[in-house]
């Protein structure tokens, strides 16, 4: 078998034309921003019909240049995807071999797409996305690292090697090189991204390092959410001297270094102590109590009903719950057999430390909406019916505190993205043989003069989705302003 | 230093003939949005002679703002004229270029916004600010522009000039900082003043002082303006001219007096009709409020924009095609868009709507005791820093009958609200009684009030864009009320309930779907009526209900709370400061200041003398949009005191104007000294007629009404 070159006989003829796509692109950026410091803007003009014409000079020819390359560009790049698709294996070189290995990605995301812009009226803030075109790549990108960890976490789709194994001679060896005894051009003959320091196949080390990250990231900022806002909405509610001591500690914890933190709470001997498990038996117990609180206020004039909800609500969030702080090796291990699953003991630290640090946080700003809203007459209307506090506090404030809340929870995967990575880079955490992409940059360092690739694809791979995410926060907060 | 008073040169420009200072003639305006065109202001034509002051009359949305930006020629981005010409001392201003307009604007043509603290830099002492004009426009020394501007500060007459300068924008009250933004606009002598609804945020005192200055200023200073709002009565105080917009159009324009009682348009007719006059009464004379909505600016109709809510609509030739405008013959141009307007009987009188049966007040319902309401308020986090207390509620003492609206009335700071939530149970009395069904009520928190209680008390509230939840449906938050009062056993009896009371509102069904923002205003503060009367209420606090409503919305709106309080007997608590509504439909007055009752009697008694001086202020004050009107001139002085440091004595006394006239003690004192040392007792004048106040009975006895109609 030959190495594949990175776009192969597709890329003889692309490749040129790729670059004056690219070179024509640049001068008419540059000339775009040339023209509009030099030149005058166009001048709009009014028709008899009521309609606005633009009159067209200089300006608006270099800005429709600019259009027309960038277009040329793209359309260069889609043919890139589309040989890859269409060339048999190793035509279309590692472009083309790894556009189609994401081939169930890329349905999936035509089919997201296509549904939600059909019926993007009717879906709300998720629908008005599909008007902003930064929005809309966010979306793309974050949906494009969501999808494929869903294939290769569940249905082990398009990997093209297991993530820890190892072949031989494949040590540090640039990306497109032949697995040796593999003599079909079918996938899983190359290593596509090249093989790092113990001989593993990068591209699949890439994949699989997404499924754990859309794991661990959503869910932690899912409960650093549950526990901000649970603590939030009183301190802002009440104020007085519970806010002052919850603000207190909050600023505390924000004070304190982080990676400090972290690297105290998996140091062996404190995780011996117990002390992660037992801030993992108090953080994880506010969902339990949002939830049950949620229901409660809400039902409470019909009892009936509000038992018949929340008791078994409340049953299997607490059996989770239990198993999820009972852990086998840890001081806290008392279900013995009632217990559903054991979380490997570093995830839970990295959970707890994760949810912990970005509590604080979430805390702060659910603490100033509310602040804000609690002087709405919508709440005093509620106040004076009667409703509960936390009736006021979850079902009056907490839907209208929504926008922001949702632009800060994307950043905020963002930020916990980065947080795994760099917990990945410290080796904290996770075992050092994960695949997760804060590791896999880590063990690539070593040798990055040399072999720069182990450590540069896990990079980009964290870049992309981190940039949809921020993407995603900018186009939704975008579109929540407008109405 | 620049001369002061463009008069000299206004003078001259009449001696040349009658050459208009503001010209704006057939001024169209659109915005341009991603979906469409929208035209905000269409065929608008208006001129403004020196010396003159041009009212722009119309309710929100109908384009008068957008009038007013196009003058400054601050549309925006997507905002533009679209035909039609604006000429400035004779000037096209379309024409000018940034630089020309950048002189034009500030030292010409100065504008006066609706919110004075948005107007002025927070960051910058106000002289700096004041000095920077003449600094700019026309490079002034800083000596000379700070005399300037000590000179302006003390023309609108703020006291103690020196200080004044010295401090920052948060350091004056809302009237102070109003004032300064015209001082502001006065430091370059501009030959136009626009004044974009300068009053609205103001306590209705301070209000007439403001306008009072306008007005003063306009005639010292012989600058032109422009002066928009929605309010008739303010038109009529202070301009010679007006034009009634609607829906983007002028509609009808003259003189302030031809248009008051020779109205030609039927908007301008509808218009005063929907607003409570002396005169109009809630079951003789009830008002007439406008049909239907104001139509979108996308969806406006064919031919008369006013056409589908116009009484005198005729299909085929009203909607045929755009209406011109009509020169009324006899008025000194005075100008209709109605092409019938020769053939409509303009003073017949109104078709006699059904009058409707008075309800006599049945037994006491609510009696308060000396209710106060302290607050304690400083001392740092930690419990340190001196506390003061805060007198929000002194001595409140009065009943409230069955089926009987009982207005309080006052302004910012007067302790009303702090009253509703002491009632409401949001706060617990400091000691007095509230007793509500002879049950006291006062030191339960609504917590440990059982669900009759608070079900039979409930408030309609100020805001209508803030008294719904933007993310619940109309239908769930009244449901919500009718659960929480436990009313109806299942879902769908509570549902049904949600609908009867959508009827009661005169809304369609439909509504229970919507969610509040798809409602205008009028709509969302009918749900907060229905949602306040879903447990059967006994008790209603409406706390300005209609305050924030055009003012056609606003006729509607109160007869539907008068209908169903005919009809369910229920106890209103009207809190206002409008008192041309608490005329139109109370029954009896409360007037408070500064956390005191000072007046309390029926309507009747209240609104004719003998009166409390603060209440005689108060009349005189409310703008009345009525020719006939004469009224007495009672312009408060300063500012109404701070209720962490009230005055001692009188709580009125440091702003009342009959002080003089309460006879010293001794002789030896001079007169007045009474009210500075003691609070007045509690007088009663007439049977239910009481007053707190010091003036010997003959002076109360010499009053004369403030409020005259000159015979007809």
């Amino acid at each position: 078998m030959d190495p594949l070159t990175w776009t192969g006989a597709l890329g003889d003829w692309l490749d040129p034309v790729l670059a004056v796509a690219a070179a024509l692109f640049g001068v008419a950026a540059l000339a775009s921003v040339l023209a509009g410091l030099v030149l005058p803007a166009p001048a709009l003009a009014v028709n008899p019909d009521g309609t606005l014409a633009v009159r067209r000079n200089l300006r608006s020819w270099v800005d429709a240049g600019l259009r027309g390359a960038f277009a040329f560009l793209i359309l260069v790049v889609l043919l890139y995807l589309a040989g890859g698709l269409l060339l048999p294996y190793g035509d279309a070189g590692i472009v083309g071999a790894m556009v189609r290995r994401f081939l169930p990605v890329w349905i999936a995301l035509a089919l997201t797409f296509a549904l939600s812009i059909r019926f993007k009226r009717r879906l709300g803030l998720y629908g008005k996305l599909f008007d902003s075109t930064v929005g809309m790549v966010g979306f793309g990108l974050v949906m494009f690292w969501v999808f494929t960890a869903l294939f290769v976490g569940l249905f082990d789709l398009i990997a093209t090697h297991d993530p820890l194994a190892a072949v031989s001679g494949l040590k540090n060896k640039p990306p497109g090189v032949p697995v040796p005894g593999a003599d079909l051009p079918a996938p899983g003959a190359h290593y596509l991204l090249g093989g790092d320091n113990l001989a593993r196949d990068v591209f699949s080390r890439m994949v699989h390092g997404s499924w754990i990250v859309v794991q661990i990231a959503p869910l932690a900022t899912v409960f650093s959410f549950m526990v901000g806002i649970t603590l939030g909405l009183p301190a802002g509610y009440h104020g007085g001297r519970l806010d002052a001591v919850l603000s207190f500690l909050s600023n505390l914890i924000l004070a304190f270094p982080v990676i400090l933190l972290f690297y105290l709470l998996v140091t062996p001997e404190i995780a011996e102590t117990g002390i992660p498990s037992y801030m993992a038996v108090g953080l994880f117990l506010f969902p339990i109590l949002f939830v049950g609180v949620l229901l409660w206020s809400r039902y409470r004039t019909d009892p009936r009903r509000a038992a018949t909800l929340m008791v078994p609500t409340l049953l299997v969030l607490t059996w989770l719950y239990l198993s999820l702080v009972s852990q086998a090796e840890t001081p806290i291990r008392f279900m013995g057999p009632l217990d559903l699953f054991d979380v490997p003991g570093g995830i839970l630290v990295v959970f707890v430390s994760v949810v912990f640090v970005n509590s604080p946080t979430v805390f702060r700003i659910v603490r100033g909406l509310t602040m804000d809203i609690k002087t709405r007459d919508y709440v005093a209307a509620a106040q004076t019916r009667g409703e509960s506090t936390w009736y006021v506090m979850l079902w009056e404030i907490l839907p209208n505190a929504r926008g922001p809340l949702i632009v800060d929870f994307c950043l905020r995967i963002g930020y916990t993205t980065i947080l795994l990575g760099t917990l990945g880079f410290f080796g904290l955490g996770l075992p050092p043989d994960s695949p997760d992409w804060g590791s896999t940059i880590n063990s690539g360092r070593q040798l990055l003069s040399v072999f720069p690739h182990p450590a540069l694809v896990p990079a980009i791979a964290l870049l992309s989705l981190v940039l949809g995410l921020n993407l995603l926060a900018d186009g939704l907060r975008e579109e929540s302003l407008k109405d | 230093m620049p001369q002061i008073g463009t008069l000299s040169s206004a003078t001259a420009l009449l001696d040349r003939g009658p050459q208009p200072i503001l010209e704006i003639d057939r001024l169209s305006i659109s915005f341009f949005t991603r979906l469409r065109e929208i035209p905000a202001v269409m065929d608008f034509s208006c001129a403004v002679m020196p010396g003159e002051a041009v009212g722009l009359v119309g309710e929100s949305g109908c384009g008068k703002s957008t009038v007013a930006l196009g003058v400054m020629q601050d549309l925006g981005v997507n905002g533009r004229i679209v035909g039609g010409s604006i000429r400035f001392k004779g000037q096209d201003l379309a024409r000018m270029s940034e630089a020309e307009l950048r002189k034009v604007r500030g030292s010409q043509i100065a504008m006066i916004y609706q919110e004075p603290m948005a107007s002025l830099n927070p960051a910058m002492r106000i002289g700096r600010q004041l000095m920077e004009v003449p600094m700019l426009h026309e490079g002034a020394s800083a000596e000379a522009a700070r005399a300037r501007a000590l000179e302006v500060v003390r023309d609108v007459r703020l006291p103690d000039p020196e200080r004044i300068l010295e401090s920052y924008p948060h350091q004056l009250s809302g009237g102070q900082q109003q004032r300064i933004v015209i001082a502001m606009a006065l430091m370059a002598n501009p030959a136009l003043l626009i004044l974009d609804e300068p009053t609205t945020a103001l306590d209705v005192t301070v209000e007439a002082a403001v306008v009072q200055l306008v007005k003063d200023l306009g005639k010292k200073y012989g600058t032109s303006m422009l002066f928009i709002s929605h309010n008739l009565g303010l038109i009529l105080e202070t301009c010679d001219r007006l034009c009634v917009m609607y829906s983007g159009e002028a509609v009808e324009r003259g003189r302030v007096a031809d248009v008051f009682d020779r109205m030609r348009h039927p908007y301008t007719q509808a218009l005063f009709r929907s607003i409570p006059l002396p005169g109009a009464d809630k079951t003789a004379r009830p008002l007439r409020s406008i049909p239907g909505n104001f139509p979108l600016p996308h969806e406006r109709p064919a031919g008369c924009n006013f056409g589908p809510r116009c009484d005198y609509f005729e299909r085929g030739r009203c909607d045929a095609q755009a209406i011109p405008m009509f020169d009324v013959p006899g008025d000194d141009r005075h100008d209709t868009r109605c092409l019938r307007w020769d053939e409509i009987a303009w003073d017949a009188p109104l078709a006699a709507t059904e009058a409707r049966a008075k309800r006599e007040p049945g037994g006491v319902v609510l009696r308060m005791e000396d209710l106060r309401k302290y607050y304690s308020v400083g001392g740092g986090a930690f419990g340190g820093g001196d506390k003061r207390v805060v007198k929000a509620n002194e001595t409140l003492s009065f009943e409230a009958r069955e089926g009987e609206t009982l207005a309080i009335v006052g302004e910012s700071g007067c302790g009303k609200s702090t009253f509703a939530k002491v009632l409401m149970g949001l706060e617990t009395a400091t000691s007095g009684q509230i007793m509500l069904f002879n049950q006291s009520i006062e030191q339960q928190p609504i917590e440990r009030r059982d669900v009759d209680t608070v079900s039979s008390v409930q408030m309609v509230f100020q805001n209508p864009f803030d008294t719904l939840n933007p993310s619940m449906t109309v239908g769930r938050q009244i449901v919500r009320a009718l659960e929480v009062f436990q009313v109806g056993d299942s879902d769908a009896d509570r549902r049904e309930r949600m609908l009867r009371l959508l009827d009661l509102v005169k809304l369609p069904r439909a509504f229970a779907e919507r969610m509040p923002r798809q409602l205008s205003g009028g709509q969302k503060q009918r749900v907060g009526i229905a949602r306040a009367f879903a447990g059967g209420a006994k008790v209603v606090v409406a706390d300005e209900p209609v305050s924030a409503l055009d003012v056609s919305v606003q006729a509607a709106v109160t007869d539907l709370l008068m209908d169903i309080q005919r009809e369910s007997g229920t106890t209103l608590l009207f809190i206002s400061h409008d008192l041309s509504i608490v005329r139109y439909l109370s029954d009896r007055v409360m007037v408070m200041y500064l956390g005191h009752v000072v007046e309390i009697g029926s309507t009747d008694q209240v609104f004719a003398p003998p009166y409390h001086p603060y209440t005689e202020a108060l009349l005189s004050a409310v703008p009345i949009a009525d020719t006939r009107v004469e009224k007495t001139h009672i312009v408060l002085e300063g500012e109404i005191p701070s209720a962490m440091r009230p005055p001692p004595g009188c709580p009125f006394q440091t702003r009342c104007p009959r002080k003089r006239q309460v006879p010293s003690r001794d002789g030896q004192e001079p007169p007045g000294t009474l009210c500075e040392a003691e609070v007045p007792p509690m007088r009663t004048l007439a049977q239910g007629h009481q007053v707190k106040c010091h003036l010997p009975e003959e002076v109360l006895a010499g009053m004369i009404p403030v409020i005259r109609i000159a015979a007809e």
